[in-house]
C-alpha cells in the first residue's frame, strides 16, 4: 500500500464521507419541511404576491321606517381609477393627464402624478356624476377604468338625522344606525383580482377574476316617519322660539321599548354634514346627560309607593322649605304648599314633600331602585356613544345627597334613560330594552332577524304602577302639568325645571333645563314621550311652560295619527252630543237668523245693536255640538262699517280652547296668559278692532 | 495514450454529473427564457462555456495530474496575480469588485478560477509538509499560504468564495493528517473572534472588514420579515425563495409556470437562486433529485479521493469535493432559508461561464485522478 493513503488519511476520508452524507440528509429534510409542512401557507403567499385587488363597493342596505318608508338609501355613482402600469406603457401619460384634468376640473400635475405613481391601482376621483364619466368613457383612455360605487343618500334630509347617522366616502357608516349596524348594512366588498408581476405590471391574458360585492342587509327601524316628522316640527318650533342651546325629544312605545321618534337639536343634514359644526351631530337624547329635576320625582314616587313608604292619601305639610342637616331645600320660589296629600305633593311638585319621602326611603333602597330603573349605566340602545349618566357614588352619598336626589338633583341622566324608566311605570312595571331596529331583512325581503321586545327586569308591581299613573294623571289635570292636557285623552306626566350646573361648580343663576315627561292614554299608554329643552331663553323657563306644550302638540297629533280612541268621560256619555252644521246667517234680519239658529238646536247670543246680522261666530258650515252658542253680531249700518272691523266678543268664563276658537273664527289673535278660564281681557268686549288684532286674555284656574 | 484507463472511469460520478448538467440547462432555459428577447440567449452562452470546459476537461483528464505538482508555484502565482488584477482593474458590481474584462473577451470572475488553481497548489504545499502538520507552526505556515489569496478575495469583498476557501482548506488539512485539536481550536477561536468583533461593532462601533449592510444582509435569513422594511429589504430574497420552493409542492408548477420565477418576484433566479426555480417548477421530486445527484457526485468524489494513487491526488479531489459540497450547501441552504445570502453559484446549474468552466475543469481533474487511481476491494 502506498504510504500516502495511510491509515489516518483513510479514516479521515471515511469520516468526511459520513459528514458529507449528513449534509445531504439535512438539505433533504429541510426541503421536505418547506414544501410539505409549510407548503400550503407559502403557496397562499405566492398567490397574494401576484394578485392585485381592485375593490368593488357593496351597496349599503336601505333603512326603512316601521311602515316601509325609506329613510336612507344608496345611490350608484361612478368612481374613476387608473392602473399606472398600463398608463405608462401607453406612453401617452401627458395626454391622458391633460384630458382627465380638463373633464374632471382637476389640477393636471396632480392627475399626472397620480396616474404615473408607482402603485398597481390608484383612484383619480371618486363619486363622480354619470355625465362626466360618460364623457371619459367615450375618450377610451388606456389604463383608466371605472367602477360603480354607491353613496349613501338620506332622502328626508335632516329627518331623524341623529338616529340615522352619517356615512363616509368609502361607504362605511361613521355615526348613528349606519355606524352601529355597519357590518350588516355595509355588505361585503367585491373585488376584481388581476394577476401582476413583481413590477406591478398586469399580465396580459392572466387570471382576471370578478368577485361580485354582496349588498348590505336592509333595516326596518322602530321609527315612525310621521311621528318623527311631528316631533321634528315641534322641536324646531320650540328650539327657534326659545333660542335654546339644545333640545331633545324621544317618543317610545312603553310596552315594547320601541323608539317611535327621536330627535335632537341642534341638527344637521346627513347628506352635507360637513356644512354643519360637528357639535351639531351630538345626539342630546342619548349622548349627553342633564340633571332631570322634578321629572325624576316620578321615580322617587314609584319606589315610595312600591315600598309602602307612602300612600296617595298620606298627608304632608309644606312650610315652603325643609332643613336637611345644615342645608335648606325650598320649594320653587319658597312657596308654601301647606297641607296636602301625597298625590297633591306630586301634582304640585312639592320639594319639601319629596325630600321627606326620600329620607324615609333611605339610601339603600333608593340606590337599589335607581339602579333597577337603569340609571347610571347605558340602556344598551342600538346606537353608538350612549352616555351612562352620573350618579352620586353610593359609598359617598350622605343624607343631603339623598334629599337632593329625591327631587332630581345631584344625579345626571340621559333623556333616554328617563323615558325608559318612566315607560316602566306606564306599562305596569317592566323596564324594557329600548331599541331602534325592528327587523333586519335581506335584499329579497327575507327576514334575517326580528327584534322582539325584551324585558330587562321588573321594577315595580302593576298595582304601584297603576296608582302612580293616576297620580301623574292628576299632575296634568290640575297640577304643574296642565299645559300638557289634551282634550279627549287622559294624559299622565310630570314637569321638570332644573338649574344647570356651572362648569366651575354650583348652579348657573339663569340657565335652566325645562323638561316634560309623560304618557297617554294614562290608563292604557300607547305612547310615552320626553321633551327636554336646554337653556330656553326668556320667561317663563319652567318645564310646564316650555316643554309641556311641546309634549301636548306632539302627543295630540301622534295619538290622532295612530287613531287612538278618544276618551269619553262618563258625564259626557248620557249627553250623546249631536253635531250640527252652523247655518249661514250673515245679512239676514235678526229675527230670521235667530229662528234658523234655534231650529237647528243651537243657542243665539246677540251682540251689538241693529236688526241685520253683520257677522257670525262660529262661521257658517262649521260643525259644532248641539246647544252651542252662536254669537250674532248686529249692525245698524251693515254696509258702511269699515271692512275688516270687528267687535271684540266677551270671553269671560270660557276655556282657553273656546276662546281660541272664537277669536280665530273672528280673525283675531289670542295672546293667552295663565291657564284655566278667562277672567280678564283687553281690549274689552264691544270694542271695535281691525281684523288680525291681538286680544290679550288672562286665564285663571277654577277655584283660585 | 492513456485512453485505455478510461475503463476505470467512475460511471456513477460521470452519470450524476451529466444528469446535473442536463437538468441545469433545462431549468436555466425555463428561468431565463423571458429575460432576453432571444429566449435562448442565456442557454447559448452557458452552452459555450460548457463546450470550452469540456474541451479543457478532456485534455486535463488525459494529462497526468501529478505533473501539476511541478508547477505549483506558477499556478499559485497566476491565482494571486489574477486576484490582484481584479482589485486593480475590476468592475464594481453591487458593492464588490469581482469582474474583469480583458479585451474582447466576455467579463470573467477570476475568483472562480483561482479556487481550482489554489486547490492544486495547496495540495502540493501540504503534501510536501505533511510531517509538520502535527505542529501549530506547520499549520500556521499552511494558513499563511492560503491567507494570501484568501485575503485578496476578502478585499473584493467576496465573502462566499472566501468561505469556500476556508471549507476546502480545513478539509484538505484534516485529511492530510493535521492535528485535529489545533484545527478545531483555531476554528473555534476564529468563530469566537468573529462573534466578538461583530458584537463590538454593533455595541461600540469598532471597525469591521464588512460594511453594515453586508452584515445585515447576512443575518436577514434568520428572520427575513424583520429586515426593517417588512420583508421588502434584505429579507426579500429569502422570503421570495421560500415562497417559490414552498408553493412548488410535490410535483411543482411545471417548467415555465413558476409564478415566483416568471413574474420576477424571485430575484437572480437564473444564477444564485436557480435552486428555487427547481423547487417551484419541478416540486419536491425535482428538488430532491438534484440533491441526490449532488450526493452521488460528491460522495463518489470522496471515494475517488480515497482510492487515489497518492496523497497529492487524494488532497486535490478532497479539496474539490469540499468546494462543491460547500457550494451546494450554501447555495441550496440560502434558497431554503437555513444559510445567509452570499452570492455563490450552484455548480453545473447556475448561469455563469466562469463558474461552469471552473467546475468542469475540476471534473477533468477528478477524472484524471480517478482513472489513475487504484482499484480497492473492500
Amino acid at each position: 500500500m502506498d504510504k500516502s493513503t495511510s491509515l489516518v488519511v483513510r479514516k479521515r476520508i471515511a469520516t468526511l464521507f459520513f459528514l458529507f452524507t449528513l449534509v445531504f440528509f439535512l438539505l433533504l429534510l429541510r426541503i421536505f419541511w418547506v414544501q410539505f409542512v409549510k407548503g400550503a401557507e407559502l403557496a397562499e403567499k405566492a398567490m397574494q404576491n401576484r394578485m392585485r385587488d381592485i375593490p368593488v363597493e357593496a351597496k349599503r342596505g336601505i333603512i326603512y321606517d316601521r311602515n316601509g318608508h325609506e329613510l336612507a338609501i344608496s345611490v350608484s355613482v361612478d368612481s374613476i381609477y387608473a392602473i399606472p402600469a398600463e398608463v405608462k406603457s401607453s406612453h401617452r401619460e401627458r395626454e391622458i393627464a391633460d384630458k382627465l384634468a380638463r373633464v374632471l376640473a382637476m389640477d393636471e400635475e396632480k392627475v399626472y402624478n397620480r396616474i404615473t405613481s408607482n402603485t398597481s391601482f390608484v383612484w383619480i376621483k371618486r363619486q363622480v356624476d354619470p355625465e362626466t364619466t360618460k364623457k371619459l368613457r367615450e375618450m377610451d383612455l388606456p389604463g383608466i377604468g371605472f367602477t360603480e360605487e354607491s353613496r349613501r343618500f338620506y332622502p328626508k334630509g335632516s329627518l331623524a338625522s341623529h338616529v340615522l347617522g352619517i356615512s363616509g366616502i368609502d361607504n362605511t357608516g361613521l355615526e348613528g344606525i349606519d355606524y352601529y349596524y355597519n357590518d350588516l348594512v355595509g355588505g361585503t366588498k367585491g373585488r376584481i383580482i388581476i394577476e401582476h408581476d413583481a413590477a406591478n405590471r398586469p399580465i396580459p391574458e392572466a387570471t382576471h377574476k370578478y368577485i361580485p360585492p354582496q349588498d348590505g342587509a336592509n333595516l326596518i327601524l322602530t321609527i315612525d316617519e310621521t311621528i318623527q316628522y311631528i316631533v321634528e316640527r315641534e322641536l324646531d318650533k320650540v328650539f327657534k322660539e326659545r333660542k335654546a342651546k339644545a333640545a331633545a325629544v324621544i317618543v317610545m312605545d312603553p310596552h315594547t321599548g320601541e323608539i317611535l321618534a327621536m330627535a335632537s337639536r341642534p341638527t344637521f343634514d346627513p347628506n352635507n354634514y360637513n356644512d354643519y359644526p360637528s357639535s351639531n351631530r351630538r345626539n342630546f337624547a342619548i349622548n349627553d346627560v342633564y340633571e332631570p329635576g322634578s321629572t325624576m320625582k316620578i321615580i322617587t314616587a314609584a319606589m315610595a309607593l312600591e315600598e309602602g313608604v307612602v300612600s296617595p292619601q298620606r298627608k304632608f305639610f309644606c312650610p315652603g322649605y325643609v332643613k336637611v342637616g345644615r342645608e335648606t331645600i325650598g320649594c320653587s320660589n319658597r312657596k308654601a304648599h301647606g297641607s296636602q296629600t301625597f298625590a297633591e305633593v306630586v301634582a304640585n311638585s312639592c320639594n319639601v314633600g319629596f325630600v321627606e319621602v326620600g329620607l324615609e326611603i333611605g339610601l339603600d333602597r333608593y340606590y337599589k331602585y335607581i339602579n333597577n330603573f337603569g340609571f347610571g349605566k347605558p340602556t344598551g340602545i342600538d346606537l353608538p356613544g350612549e352616555a351612562k349618566g352620573i350618579l352620586v357614588p353610593r359609598e359617598r352619598a350622605m343624607q343631603i345627597d339623598l334629599a337632593t336626589m329625591s327631587i332630581g338633583q345631584a344625579n345626571a341622566v340621559t333623556p333616554l334613560q328617563l323615558i325608559t324608566a318612566v315607560s316602566a311605570v306606564a306599562n305596569g312595571g317592566n323596564l324594557m330594552q329600548p331599541h331602534l331596529v325592528k327587523s333586519i331583512i335581506d335584499k329579497d325581503g327575507k327576514v334575517i332577524k326580528k327584534v322582539e321586545p325584551k324585558v330587562v327586569r321588573k321594577v315595580i308591581s302593576p298595582e304601584t304602577a297603576r296608582e302612580l299613573c293616576l297620580i301623574l294623571e292628576g299632575v296634568v289635570q290640575n297640577g304643574t302639568g296642565k299645559n300638557a292636557y289634551i282634550e279627549g285623552y287622559k294624559v299622565a306626566g310630570k314637569t321638570g325645571t332644573a338649574q344647570k350646573i356651572s362648569p366651575t361648580g354650583g348652579y348657573l343663576p339663569n340657565e335652566y333645563v325645562a323638561s316634560f315627561i309623560g304618557f297617554a292614554p294614562a290608563d292604557n299608554p300607547r305612547l310615552s314621550c320626553i321633551v327636554v329643552v336646554d337653556a330656553p331663553q326668556g320667561y317663563p323657563y319652567y318645564g310646564g311652560w316650555v316643554a309641556a306644550p311641546v309634549f301636548r302638540e306632539i302627543m295630540k297629533d301622534a295619538l290622532r295619527y295612530l287613531e287612538v280612541p278618544l276618551y269619553k268621560a262618563e258625564e259626557d256619555n248620557n249627553a250623546r252630543i249631536e253635531k250640527v252644521v252652523v247655518p249661514d246667517i250673515v245679512n239676514l234680519p235678526l229675527g230670521e237668523a235667530i229662528g234658523i239658529i234655534t231650529s237647528r238646536g243651537l243657542n243665539a247670543k246677540v251682540i251689538g245693536t241693529g236688526n241685520v246680522v253683520w257677522k257670525q261666530a262660529p262661521k257658517a258650515q262649521t260643525k259644532v255640538d248641539k246647544g252651542t252658542q252662536i254669537i250674532v253680531y248686529l249692525s245698524s249700518l251693515p254696509a258702511d262699517k269699515g271692512e275688516g272691523e270687528i267687535t271684540v266678543p266677551d270671553l269671560e268664563g270660557k276655556s282657553m280652547r273656546e276662546v281660541a276658537k272664537i277669536l280665530s273664527d273672528l280673525g283675531l289673535h289670542l295672546m293667552p296668559e295663565g291657564y284655566g278660564l278667562a277672567y280678564e281681557q283687553s281690549p274689552e268686549p264691544g270694542k271695535i278692532v281691525t281684523a288680525g288684532s291681538t286680544i290679550k286674555v288672562k286665564f285663571q284656574p277654577v277655584g283660585e | 495514450m492513456e485512453l485505455k484507463r478510461l475503463k476505470f472511469i467512475d460511471k456513477s460520478f460521470v452519470f450524476a454529473w451529466a444528469l446535473l448538467m442536463a437538468l441545469g440547462l433545462v431549468v436555466l432555459f425555463s428561468a431565463s427564457s423571458g429575460m432576453a428577447s432571444d429566449s435562448y440567449f442565456y442557454v447559448k452562452k452557458q452552452l459555450a462555456a460548457i463546450f470550452i470546459g469540456l474541451l479543457l476537461a478532456f485534455f486535463i483528464m488525459q494529462y497526468d495530474y501529478t505533473q501539476f505538482s511541478r508547477y505549483s508555484w506558477i499556478l499559485y502565482g497566476i491565482a494571486v496575480v489574477m486576484l490582484l488584477a481584479v482589485l486593480v482593474l475590476g468592475q464594481e458590481v453591487r458593492g464588490t469588485t469581482g469582474w474583469i474584462s480583458i479585451g474582447p473577451l466576455p467579463p470573467v470572475q477570476p475568483a472562480e478560477f483561482t479556487k481550482v488553481l489554489v486547490i492544486l497548489a495547496f495540495a502540493d504545499f501540504i503534501n510536501r509538509r505533511k510531517s509538520e502538520l502535527h505542529s501549530l507552526k506547520g499549520i500556521m505556515l499552511c494558513l499563511l499560504y492560503i491567507g494570501v489569496p484568501f485575503g485578496l478575495i476578502m478585499l473584493q469583498p467576496d465573502l462566499g468564495t472566501g468561505l469556500v476557501y476556508i471549507a476546502f482548506t480545513l478539509v484538505m488539512l484534516l485529511i492530510a493528517g493535521a492535528n485535529p485539536r489545533i484545527i478545531w481550536t483555531l476554528v473555534l477561536g476564529a468563530l469566537t473572534a468573529a462573534f466578538i468583533m461583530i458584537w463590538m461593532h454593533f455595541q461600540f462601533g469598532t471597525w469591521l472588514p464588512l460594511e453594515d449592510y453586508q452584515i445585515k444582509r447576512l443575518l436577514a435569513f434568520i428572520d427575513p420579515y424583520n429586515d426593517g422594511q417588512g420583508g421588502r429589504g434584505f429579507g426579500w430574497n429569502t422570503i421570495q425563495s421560500l415562497i417559490a420552493i414552498g408553493s412548488g409542492g410535490l410535483t411543482g408548477k411545471g417548467l415555465f409556470n413558476g409564478t415566483q420565477v416568471q413574474l420576477n418576484f424571485l430575484p437572480e433566479h437564473h444564477t444564485d437562486f436557480i435552486y428555487a426555480v427547481i423547487g417551484e417548477e419541478l416540486g419536491f421530486i425535482g428538488a430532491a433529485i438534484v440533491i441526490i445527484l449532488y450526493g452521488v457526485l460528491i460522495l463518489r468524489s470522496v471515494y475517488i479521493s480515497y482510492s487515489a494513487r497518492d496523497l497529492y491526488g487524494t488532497l486535490v479531489v478532497a479539496g474539490i469535493s469540499a468546494m462543491w459540497l460547500f457550494h451546494v450547501f450554501e447555495n441550496i441552504g440560502m434558497s431554503i432559508g437555513i444559510m445567509p445570502i452570499t452570492g455563490i453559484p450552484l455548480p453545473f446549474v447556475s448561469y455563469g461561464g466562469s463558474s461552469m468552466l471552473t467546475n468542469i475543469v475540476a471534473v477533468g481533474l477528478i477524472l484524471s485522478v480517478n482513472i489513475r487511481g487504484k482499484k480497492i476491494v473492500f
